[in-house]
């Protein structure tokens, strides 16, 4: 891509991130990106355009999130994609409020969110599993308990940074992390425990 | 937006179950693995064949490298392809006569080498 277009789409990703996507105009963009708006509309035609463009560029990010899944077998590899998800979801803010718009089932991206976000829960349920079977986590003491985990997982991995802008709580990848683990501390056998505080302590708490 | 693959959800349950499995299944290789590479003594004792076939609408020219004491080890190398099916019978008659140990054909194998049982 040129690096004109990718400057227009990082200034878009700015301010939709800052006012929403329904209320920026793309005079602003055109000002964010350092350029005029007839050089803006050479680039991308229309506002809808553009949306499409910033929106095929999120959903290439996000399934590039897939695919760091279980690279090495320990906790670090687990700890490297929360990093990646933070990196994700705190430069792609605008999208909760296009996903919670009271008739957006008609939206053509409406399908690919619900197909990434069911993609996110099932790694993150099949990485529980492996963690089972490796010894890391205690077995499952009822069933469907990890089941349950993967989806408080997955609502922290994807809300947080939204609650804590809602509850006005500064936040930052340390504490975005540390939200994560402390979920899963709980559940750590001897050897998870052991691993934990060898790889993650040192470097988050 | 241009129409994006998407892995049925199932399938790509199973390819995690089967990314999962690797680590406890699949075990690190050893030097005995790469014996295929330097363990190439037995091609002294090979029987050549050339075999002429069509492949992407030429004629190709394979060689065919079996043991004379075990015919189910073989190496099959593809050499040259050629339009016509003449050239390449007899590019295939040249290459095997100068890959073969014994030019005269005195290595071979036999269908009764194979021990095929016909009940």
């Amino acid at each position: 891509m040129y690096n004109t277009k990718i400057k227009i789409l990082n200034a878009s990703v700015r301010l939709f991130n800052e006012n929403g996507i329904d209320s920026v105009r793309l005079q602003q963009i055109a000002d964010e990106s350092e350029m005029s708006v007839g050089n803006l509309a050479y680039h991308y035609k229309s506002k809808d355009v553009l949306i499409e463009a910033v929106y095929e560029r999120v959903f290439d990010e996000f399934n590039e999130i897939f695919r760091h899944y279980l690279k090495r077998p320990d906790l670090a590899d687990f700890d490297i994609q929360i990093s990646i998800y933070y990196t994700f979801f705190s430069r792609n803010r605008f999208y909760l409020s296009e996903f919670f718009k009271a008739n957006n089932s008609t939206a053509p991206h409406y399908l690919q969110w619900q197909d990434c976000t069911a993609k996110m829960l099932l790694q993150l349920r099949s990485r529980l599993q492996f963690m089972v079977r490796k010894n890391e986590l205690l077995p499952e003491k009822e069933p469907g308990q990890y089941e349950l985990l993967a989806e408080q997982i997955w609502m922290s991995l994807v809300f947080f940074i939204p609650k804590s802008n809602m509850i006005g709580q500064h936040y930052d990848e340390i504490s975005y992390k540390k939200n994560i683990w402390n979920l899963l501390r709980p559940y750590f056998g001897p050897d998870g425990l052991e691993e934990f505080r060898a790889l993650i302590v040192p470097v988050l708490f | 937006m241009k129409p994006r693959f998407n892995i049925d959800i199932k399938a790509y349950d199973a390819l995690l179950e089967g990314l999962n499995q690797q680590y406890f299944v699949e075990k690190r290789g050893d030097q005995s693995d790469f014996r295929l590479y330097f363990d190439d003594l037995w091609l002294a004792d090979t029987a050549v064949i050339d075999d002429v076939h069509r492949s992407r609408g030429a004629w190709a020219v394979d060689l065919i490298f079996a043991s004379i004491h075990n015919p189910l080890k073989f190496i099959r190398r593809h050499i040259t392809l050629h339009s016509c099916p003449k050239r390449a019978a007899q590019q295939g008659e040249f290459m095997r006569r100068v890959a073969a140990k014994d030019q005269r054909g005195t290595l071979s194998v036999s269908i009764r080498s194979l021990q095929i049982c016909k009940n």
